[in-house]
């Protein structure tokens, strides 16, 4: 599988609740000889597109485009891989009782 | 960040934000590929994925010609894509930089096939001009001191 056919995707839990607009990876250490593993989907209840990192690492500045890409990717929340039930094209499924973690970058 | 870095606390990575668009530099800090996508470990796709599954892991940085499936939709043949192992990368930052050199990408299979072929037949074309050769040694002279 490649990373574009995830991006964009539909997300459904009971009901639809929006596009992956991004896929974080999760290395164990800050080295990067080793494998990056799959953490999770951010989901985007409005916008397919990134959100260029300002919904997701407290940037705050140009403010114009800030509070736009903010209003754009309102309601965002990462959804973790093992609450992934079935991948499909350009759709997913999440598990009953799935977490909604902050999209913010650790 | 380097992959000699020490620290022990786990990285994240955002797909967007860190890895597509970045463009690529060989080990000698040339230019040469920008990631257009990703290739994931397998997942299975169209069935339930068992709760304890393991994640999928980024297998390869992949490049090729994107330009106008983004215009007009669609994904270039998979043959047209070229792999670039993660294994073979040093650093990222605002740039990936490898561990490889250029030559040994298949990215410039055709760069090469015209040098080997083509240009290495021009009579003089084997070798670097030597204006060009006291030029390079001049510059290296300089960038050693």
């Amino acid at each position: 599988m490649i990373i574009t056919e995830l991006l964009g995707a539909r997300v459904y839990g009971p009901d639809f609740l929006g596009f992956v607009s991004d896929v974080r990876f999760r290395l164990d250490t800050e080295s990067i000889s080793q494998p990056a593993q799959l953490y999770g989907i951010i989901v985007s209840p409005h916008a397919r597109s990134s959100s260029l990192g300002f919904e997701r690492s407290g940037v705050r500045s140009p403010w114009p485009i800030a509070a736009l890409v903010r209003w754009r990717h309102r309601g965002s929340f990462l959804a973790r891989w093992g609450d992934i039930e079935r991948i499909d094209v350009k759709r997913i499924q999440l598990r009953e009782g799935f977490e909604r973690g902050s999209p913010e970058l650790p | 960040m380097s992959a000699a870095g020490d620290d022990q606390s786990p990285r994240y990575l955002d797909a967007h934000l860190h890895l597509l668009d970045r463009q690529v530099l060989d080990v000698h800090g040339v230019p040469i590929a920008v990631v257009d996508d990703l290739e994931l470990s397998e997942i299975p796709a169209g069935q339930e994925i068992p709760p304890d599954t393991s994640p999928p892991v980024i297998t390869a940085l992949l490049s090729g010609p994107t330009l106008a499936t983004r215009i007009f939709g669609g994904r270039p043949p998979e043959s047209r894509m070229v792999r670039t192992p993660w294994v073979a990368i040093r650093e990222i930052g605002v740039v990936i930089k490898l561990s490889v050199g250029r030559d040994t990408q298949d990215l410039f299979w055709t760069e090469r096939w015209v040098r080997d072929h083509v240009i290495g037949r021009i009579p003089g074309g084997r070798h670097t001009p030597k204006n060009e050769e006291s030029q390079q040694a001049q510059g290296n002279q300089r960038g050693g001191s």
